[in-house]
């Protein structure tokens, strides 16, 4: 059979729709207006100040009385050089649980230490057990079932100080920093606050310091002064083949 | 007086922002710009990464980038550099890693604007800033990212700009009040007669309990200072205020960038005879202000000027953006972001204020 797929073009990257490059995506909004003509000419001429093309509404639905929710497909006229993006350090690929192993075993060669907790007052150890601990989730094993690592989860509401001490009392390799509560930015300070202590007991330099979270993004953590950070989507392999990686490079560049 | 005459004398300047959007990037471009009209070749490093276009928190929010004047030393990533498509010459491999690439400091002949990121720890930042000054620069501005200032550590860095305005808060004396106790913790008095002081491991410190910090303080019944070598966490603070039970206490630290409040201000626990005072000064340059909180809210400039000098005395608070700031060269010209309300036009008489919400 010959490969009947249309060559993609990465230096102009459109959105697919039911054709490669027609460009179609497909937007959900809601207009504080009631459901009536006019407000179907509100969302196309929306579509419209967007700067996208051909814009139809499939779905047109009253919320509650004066508001009124849309379905709307239209066409993109932009595209993106992705060529240009690529290489930026943004995607490295994964490894698997496996993969982890055996590279820490070749490049390693003894358990590499995290200590991790949700920080602060944020309650929620929900990112940091699906990370850390052994059943993790959605059918990934958290790092605790690694070989090449050792676990230490202090849980939710650590206050920063005892993250930093524990880090210090087994010698971490990594401390991972899980915030969910990020109600008026409280996670931004947090954040910062630990990497602060970190620089005030002159440790920012012997550990790998990652954060996750719903609004945590790796721009986000860089800026912070961290080395990584994770959001939505990562899974604990994802952060094991960053960790031992970021390890391995470490040892090299020591010895 | 202009910001750069304030900072002169600081060959390694810090420039600390109390939240996002204060004005940082603008006081180091005035910096810059001011170093450039008086023929000095500057060298610019940051703790974390700064100088991006767009707004982390906020993509609406157009960031003024940091425009590098010709023959400019900077301190960032290989990766960044290449990305930046600026003309640069590498005169060093510093060997550090960051997850943004390796650090290397470049000059940019022609100059540009180039996405400043330094070494992730203020000790690598530290030793980037000296090799700046070593391969001719005669002053390297270190940027704090968001509100990061353990680069205003005095073992980093001779002075500090500290950026603050209407970002931090709706309400004008609240933007104060904060302004103030950061301040507070920068410009720590200097502790005097450290000598017989309890020193303390870092772990008490950190995550002691408060039978640990109560048997301390019972085993030194004499004493009336506590050395802190590493950070000085609110809780900590708090479990000493417990055990001391009236006595009044001096808590020691290397400086202020190793005091963690967030809770209480060092006024208040001076009002209840704790102390908090620090071994080396840090010697606090300028304040400068920014009246406006992009997309939200914008206080009077003169006002807050004011209203911050009588909180800090003894600093000058500039605004930079203001028309009556004395500039010595023209400011480069800034992307605009697209407002998604039009600007009202000025009415007649108004000073200005559409030009200056869109250059912010």
């Amino acid at each position: 059979m010959p490969d009947l797929a249309p060559a993609v073009d990465l230096g102009a990257v459109r959105p697919y729709g039911d054709m490669l490059d027609d460009g179609l995506l497909q937007l959900s909004f809601t207009l504080p207006v009631p459901n009536s003509l006019a407000a179907r000419r509100a969302a196309l001429d929306l579509a419209e100040r967007m700067g996208l093309a051909r814009a139809e509404v499939t779905h047109v639905q009253q919320l509650v009385e004066g508001y009124t929710h849309f379905i709307v497909l239209a066409h993109c006229p932009h595209a993106i050089d992705f060529t240009a993006i690529q290489g930026d350090g943004l995607d490295i690929g994964y490894m698997s649980h496996e993969e982890v192993e055996e590279f820490a075993a070749a490049h390693v060669g003894r358990p590499i230490v995290v200590v991790g907790a949700s920080t602060g007052t944020d309650t929620h150890s929900v990112g940091i057990d699906a990370m850390l601990n052994l059943k993790g989730f959605q059918g990934h094993s958290g790092l605790e079932a690694y070989d090449s690592f050792e676990t230490h989860n202090l849980g939710s509401q650590v206050p920063n100080g005892a993250l930093v001490a524990k880090a210090i009392e087994v010698g971490a390799d990594a401390i991972l920093v899980s915030q969910t509560v990020t109600g008026q930015d409280a996670h931004i300070r947090n954040l910062t606050e630990l990497v602060e202590i970190l620089e005030a007991e002159g440790r920012r330099r012997d550990v790998i310091l990652a954060c996750g979270g719903t609004r945590v993004s790796n721009e986000l953590a860089k800026e912070l002064g961290y080395d990584a950070g994770f959001s939505r989507g990562t899974y604990p392999n994802h952060l094991a083949t960053f960790l031992v990686r970021e390890v391995a490079a470490r040892c090299s560049s020591e010895s | 007086m202009l910001l750069g005459e304030l900072t002169a004398t600081a060959r390694r300047l810090a420039l600390v922002g109390l939240a996002k959007n204060t004005g940082k990037t603008v006081a180091m471009t005035t910096v810059l710009d001011e170093l450039a009209a008086r023929g000095r070749r500057a060298g610019v490093t940051s703790v974390g990464r700064d100088g991006e276009e767009r707004d982390v928190l906020d993509e609406r929010i157009v960031k003024p980038r940091i425009r590098l004047h010709p023959d400019s030393l900077v301190a960032t990533t290989d990766l960044l550099l290449r990305t930046s498509g600026v003309e640069h010459a590498r005169e060093l491999e510093t060997g550090l890693r960051t997850s943004l690439g390796r650090v290397v400091i470049a000059r940019l002949p022609a100059g540009g604007a180039v996405e400043v990121a330094g070494p992730a720890s203020a000790h690598d930042v530290g030793a980037v800033t000296d090799a700046m000054l070593a391969l001719g620069a005669e002053q390297v501005l270190i940027d704090g990212a968001l509100d990061r200032r353990a680069g205003a550590s005095p073992a980093f860095a001779d002075g500090v700009v500290l950026s603050t305005g209407a970002a931090l808060h709706r309400d004008l004396d609240e933007v104060v009040r904060r302004t103030r106790s950061a301040a507070e913790l920068l410009r720590l008095p200097v502790a005097t007669a450290v000598g017989d002081a309890i020193r303390l491991d870092g772990r008490l410190a950190l995550d002691g309990t408060d039978a640990e910090i109560a048997a301390l303080l019972r085993a030194h019944p004499e004493a009336s200072h506590i050395a802190v070598a590493g950070a000085l966490c609110e809780p900590f603070v708090e479990q000493v205020l417990r055990a001391a039970r009236g006595r009044a206490l001096t808590l020691v630290v290397a400086d202020g960038t190793r005091v963690f409040l967030t809770r209480r201000s060092r006024d208040w626990y001076a009002r209840q005879g704790l102390t908090i005072a620090a071994q080396t000064p840090i010697d606090l340059r300028a304040i400068t202000v920014n009246p406006l909180a992009p997309r939200s809210h914008r206080l009077d400039s003169p006002t807050l000027r004011r209203l911050v000098a009588e909180a800090v005395p003894g600093v000058p608070v500039l605004d930079v953006m203001d028309p009556g700031y004395p500039r010595t060269i023209s400011p480069m010209p800034r992307e605009e972001p697209t407002p998604a309300k039009r600007p009202r036009a000025p009415r007649p008489g108004t000073s200005g204020c559409a030009s200056r919400c869109a250059s912010r």
